[in-house]
């Protein structure tokens, strides 16, 4: 005997009104999303300022949309202090997941984005400018960052901290003096050498090849011969990580001699093996960070007060100690510091350690798809 | 019977089923769960790849170009034909793996065959990733395998076997174990169903245990087979997670291309190309799989 559904899907009128039935469910949604796109085009942003309520009349409980492990109290402290309630805190793994999701319709009041991402995130009406007047901490702070925190005159972003992408060596194995993105190109070093997972690798290559082009706008042909030497060296390679701690663990137990890395490898590495981090020679890739506003927050005021907070000396302090990252408030107090984490990092000259020729603070790639591509073409050979 | 009387009026009742409103709304909920998580996304990803939809301020509206971007790069297609290879070899390699576990605890075990059942499919109890990243203890150059290696002396004290681990071979075993439970499951359930009667017909008639096996056995079960190699070929193809933790510089697959264009880069409209390009061509293979699979074998 035949099933209802049978019976339901296979006469002629069944069928035909199934999928009629599928094809205006999904043209509603087609109809839905066209909505949605047209809303993030032309309507949105920030209220006016007559518009906004004062602190005591907003909601009060920040959304803090953040990088995992900077939910840490000793960050917000001067916050709490305050008596704000707690902020609550949602972690993203990287800043295009972060603006995908946000994009969908994820709302945060706070989130923590490279500078690189800020016109991304102007260019889809996701963030409003900050009022650096509510920071008492913003004198204080890096002018030479907090440059790059600005678009149009207008400051999207506290830059608050920022780092180095350098290359960890171990020093047993491999000679320090040589002093540039070459170790992680190296023939020498064949299945001793760890990647990160990013397009900058690209960038590393274009800064040894010496290309004339800008390294974050490479003209087609010098991004084809980064391209090129990527893929010639990538025999050399032991992995490409994503995950920081297993890069940590192959250096550690001598699987990889020369690996991309941010500061914070060395900071844990050096007590257990020996090893050295390097500020290239050719210019360090570095990047900053720091706190974009949500364009429909509704805790402006609470907002700047977190913002305030996180600008704050102490938390430099701490930052560095802990994870070797800078800051971007320039009264820290180096004497509290490992003299030999001021050397490395150059902290003890925050301007001069971040300004060209010494290092390359990320910048916004014009061309992107270009170099996803590329890199993508790099791991598929 | 009797004989009708001249002038009887013969009434024939339809046999067209009586639809009603509660078959309708049985079906509704998880017709209306499949329209809404499945079609309806899938609609909207098409539309991206076309260009019908935008989201970014780059995005091009109404064009095939990520369409021929993707058809024309030996790059990605590449991706594609290496992540069928891969698919391949690790449903065969299931089969191959499963296949004995499932004959045993169909026609060998006894009473105890849903307790060992319970067992087989365990694993899938735990985390997936903690099952994948568990290999790194046994594969990673400070591993069981390497240790031991270098215990007895087959492998220096700083040396290591490089195929072990990040490497297409640790991307095939891992992804192979992943699925065994999975493959062996419909595989048991075709031998359990099986006619045990034709196993004692062809032993009363003097065939060996391995002529029955491939005469009646074998065949018999290659319902069950095929579905468990669709079932695993089906996910495979566009897995990217695994080869991410343990396929090394060499396990970039075309389901890691899927994920770069949407997570590291804003290529979202060619993502949505290259993720139809896979739908499409899994479609195809369905198909193709369809007309060597009679579903009523497998499932009556």
């Amino acid at each position: 005997m035949r099933s209802e559904f049978d019976a339901l899907v296979r006469t002629p009128t069944g069928r035909r009104a199934f999928l009629k039935y599928m094809a205006m469910v999904g043209g509603m949604g087609v109809l839905a999303a066209c909505r949605k796109n047209v809303i993030a085009e032309g309507e949105g942003g920030p209220a006016p300022t007559e518009a906004r309520p004062p602190l005591e009349e907003e909601p009060g409980v920040l959304h803090v949309y953040e990088w995992a492990g900077y939910e840490a109290k000793w960050i917000w402290r001067d916050y709490a202090r305050k008596g704000y309630p707690e902020p609550k805190f949602a972690f993203f793994t990287n800043t295009e997941q972060a603006i995908a999701k946000t994009t969908g319709g994820y709302r945060w009041d706070i989130s923590h984005p490279e500078t690189e991402y800020i016109q991304d995130y102007v260019n889809l009406g996701l963030i409003q400018p900050w009022d650096t007047s509510l920071i008492s901490n913003w004198p204080d702070l890096n002018p030479a960052l907090e440059a790059f925190g600005q678009l149009d005159g207008k400051q999207y972003e506290i830059v608050t901290d920022w780092g180095y992408s350098g290359v960890i060596i171990r020093t047993d194995h491999v000679d320090p003096s040589i002093n540039s993105y070459s170790y992680l190109f190296d023939d020498a070093l064949e299945g001793k050498i760890s990647w990160f997972d990013t397009p900058w690798i690209l960038i590393q290559a274009g800064l040894v090849l010496g290309v004339e082009s800008d390294v974050f706008d490479m003209s087609p042909d010098d991004l084809d011969a980064c391209k090129r030497y990527c893929i010639e060296k990538k025999k050399n390679l032991h992995s490409i990580w994503v995950d920081f701690t297993q890069m940590w663990d192959d250096v550690r137990q001598g699987n990889v001699w020369a690996a991309y890395a941010w500061q914070d490898a060395w900071m844990v590495l050096r007590e257990e093996v020996p090893v050295a981090y390097i500020k290239p020679k050719e210019g360090v890739l570095s990047w900053a960070e720091g706190l974009v506003l949500h364009a429909e927050s509704e805790n402006y005021h609470h907002a700047h007060e977190y913002a305030d907070a996180w600008a704050s000396p102490q938390v430099g302090t701490r930052l560095t100690s802990l994870w070797g990252y800078g800051h971007s408030n320039l009264d820290i107090d180096l004497s509290v510091l490992d003299p030999e984490v001021i050397e490395v990092f150059g902290l003890d000259d925050p301007i001069g350690s971040l300004s060209e020729p010494a290092s390359l603070i990320g910048r916004h790639l014009p061309n992107r798809d270009a170099y996803n591509r590329a890199w993508d073409e790099v791991k598929a050979a | 019977m009797d004989a009708l009387e001249p002038g009887a009026v013969i009434v024939v009742e339809s046999r067209r089923p009586r639809r009603d409103l509660s078959t309708l709304g049985l079906i509704s909920s998880p017709l209306g769960y499949l329209v809404v998580f499945f079609v309806v996304p899938v609609v909207l990803v098409g539309a991206y790849s076309v260009g019908a939809l935008t989201l970014l301020p780059q995005d091009h509206f109404l064009s095939l170009r990520p369409w021929t971007d993707l058809l024309s790069s030996d790059v990605y297609l590449g991706l594609f034909w290496k992540s069928v290879r891969m698919s391949l070899i690790v449903s065969v390699a299931s089969l191959v793996m499963a296949y004995p576990v499932a004959y045993f605890l169909a026609l060998v075990v006894g009473r105890r065959k849903y307790t060992l059942l319970l067992v087989t499919i365990a694993p899938f109890l735990t985390s997936y990733l903690l099952r994948v990243l568990a290999w790194r203890v046994i594969l990673g150059e400070q591993g069981l395998i390497t240790s031991f290696l270098r215990t007895v002396g087959l492998v220096g004290p700083d040396e290591g076997v490089r195929w072990l681990f990040y490497s297409q071979f640790a991307v095939y075993l891992v992804l192979s174990y992943v699925w065994v439970p999975f493959v062996a499951l419909p595989i048991f359930v075709t031998l359990e169903n099986m006619d045990r009667t034709l196993l004692e017909a062809s032993s009363d008639l003097g065939a060996g245990r391995w002529r029955t096996f491939w005469t009646i056995t074998f065949p018999l079960s290659i319902p069950g087979v095929i579905a468990a190699f669709i079932f695993v070929f089906i996910p495979t193809i566009g897995e990217y997670v695994t080869p991410l933790l343990v396929g090394g510089p060499d396990g970039f697959m075309f389901g890691n291309a899927i994920q770069s264009a949407f997570t590291q880069g804003f290529d979202w409209q060619f993502g949505s190309a290259m993720s139809m390009f896979l739908i499409g061509a899994v479609t195809i293979l369905i198909v193709i799989f369809g007309r060597y699979l009679n579903v009523r074998t497998v499932t009556e």
